[in-house]
C-alpha cells in the first residue's frame, strides 16, 4: 500500500465530512456571476492597493491613484492567471490520482477537490478573458522519475503552499470594500472553497509525510524542493508582463527591484507565515526558506 | 540585452549559487543539480538578460541542460 492510500485512510472522516459541505455548497459557475459588459480599471480597484507587488516601492510611490488602480487591475488579471495554472497543475495531478488502483476508496473527495478547482478557473478565466488576458506562468515541469511516495508527498504540499498563500490574498481581498464588487466575488467565493481543500490539504500532508517515513537523504531532497517551490511560487507575483500592460518601463528590471524591495520581503514573509508554521509543526519543513524572503 | 559574454557570467553565478561549482557544459538537468522548481527563476533571469520574453510552451529540459545549451538556445535573439 502507498503512503498516499494509507494518509487517505487516516483522513477519510474528514474527507467524507468536507464531501458532504461540498455538496451543500455546490454552485454553478455559469449562472452565478452577472458579469458587466466592460470594467473601467482607472476608476475602480481590482485589487487591494497593499497586496499590489510594487507598495512600498519607490516606483509605487510615484504613481498617481490612477496609474496605482491601473497597475492593481493587470496584476489583479496576473493573480488569477496565476491561479489558472496552479489549478491546471493541480487538476492534472488530481486527475492522475483519481481511481489509481491503490486509491480508488478515496475518489469521493478527489471528485470534488477536482470539480471545485475547475470551477475556479471558470470566474479566472471568465474576468482575464472578458477584460484582460491571461497571463503566462513560468512554472515549467519537465516530469520527474521519483518514487511515487515522494511523487505523492510533492505533488500535495506544493498543491498547499499555492492554495495558503493564495487563500491570503483571496481572505484580504475578498472583504476590501474599495474593491470593485465582481473583484470582491471572485476573491471571497475562492476563499469559501479554499477553506475546505486547506482542511483537507493539511491533515492530508501530515498523515502522508508520517506515513512515508522518508529516509533522512530523501527527507532533506523533499524540505530543498518545497522550499524552492516557495521561492518560485512568489517569484511569479512580480510579473513582467503584468507591468507593461500597466504602462510601467523596463518591466524586467522593475520585477527585480520589488522582489528585493524590503517592504515587499516584509510582505512575503507575513503572507506566508501561517503555511510555514503549519509545515514546520508537521516536520516537513525544519527550515524557512531564506531565498523567498 | 546584455552581451553574450554578460549573459553567460550571470548565468554562471546563479547555476553556481544552485548547483554547486560546476562547468559549462554541465548537464544540470539530466544530473538533478537543477530541478523544474529551479525554472521559474531561470527563466526570469534569462528574459532579463536578453530583454526579451521566452515562449514557456515550447520549453524543452535539454534547453537548460547546462550553460552552454542555454546560451545557445536563449543568448542571442534570432
Amino acid at each position: 500500500m502507498s503512503a498516499l492510500a494509507t494518509a487517505l485512510a487516516e483522513v477519510s472522516e474528514t474527507a467524507d465530512r468536507l464531501s458532504r459541505l461540498s455538496v451543500r455548497a455546490h454552485e454553478n459557475p455559469y449562472t452565478l456571476v452577472d458579469w458587466p459588459s466592460s470594467v473601467d480599471p482607472e476608476r475602480d480597484w481590482f485589487g487591494t492597493p497593499e497586496y499590489v507587488s510594487l507598495h512600498g516601492t519607490p516606483v509605487w510611490e510615484g504613481l498617481d491613484d490612477t496609474a496605482r488602480r491601473r497597475v492593481a487591475f493587470h496584476e489583479a488579471a496576473g493573480f488569477y492567471s496565476l491561479n489558472i495554472h496552479g489549478e491546471k497543475a493541480l487538476i492534472q495531478g488530481l486527475a492522475a490520482r483519481l481511481y489509481r488502483s491503490d486509491l480508488a476508496g478515496a475518489a469521493g473527495y478527489l471528485h470534488h477537490f477536482l470539480d471545485e478547482e475547475n470551477k475556479h478557473s471558470v470566474y479566472f478565466g471568465g474576468f482575464c478573458t472578458r477584460y484582460a488576458r491571461v497571463y503566462r506562468s513560468r512554472q515549467v515541469s519537465f516530469g520527474t522519475d521519483q518514487a511515487r511516495d515522494v511523487d505523492d508527498l510533492l505533488f500535495f504540499a506544493k498543491t498547499l503552499i499555492f492554495e495558503e498563500i493564495v487563500d491570503h490574498y483571496n481572505r484580504v481581498q475578498g472583504r476590501d470594500g474599495r474593491l470593485h464588487p465582481l473583484a470582491r466575488f471572485i476573491n471571497d467565493s475562492h476563499h469559501r472553497e479554499e477553506a475546505r481543500h486547506l482542511v483537507f490539504g493539511r491533515r492530508l500532508v501530515t498523515a502522508l509525510w508520517q506515513a512515508a517515513g522518508f529516509d533522512p537523504a530523501t527527507a532533506a531532497g523533499i524540505r530543498a524542493d518545497l522550499g524552492r517551490f516557495l521561492t518560485a511560487t512568489w517569484r511569479e507575483y512580480y510579473h513582467p508582463d503584468v507591468y507593461a500592460d500597466a504602462g510601467l518601463a523596463d518591466p524586467w528590471d522593475l520585477a527585480e527591484a520589488a522582489w528585493h524591495a524590503p517592504a515587499q520581503r516584509t510582505h512575503r514573509r507575513h503572507v506566508s507565515a501561517d503555511c510555514l508554521r503549519f509545515l514546520a509543526a508537521a516536520d516537513v519543513l525544519t527550515e524557512e526558506p531564506a531565498d523567498a524572503f | 540585452m546584455r552581451s553574450d559574454t554578460e549573459i553567460r557570467a550571470q548565468l554562471r553565478t546563479f547555476v553556481r549559487r544552485h548547483a554547486g561549482d560546476v562547468t559549462d557544459d554541465t548537464p544540470l538537468f539530466t544530473l538533478r543539480l537543477l530541478r523544474s522548481v529551479h525554472l521559474p527563476e531561470l527563466i526570469i533571469l534569462l528574459e532579463r538578460l536578453r530583454g526579451a520574453p521566452i515562449d514557456v510552451e515550447q520549453l524543452r529540459m535539454g534547453d537548460f541542460d547546462g550553460i552552454d545549451a542555454m546560451m545557445a538556445r536563449f543568448g542571442s535573439l534570432p
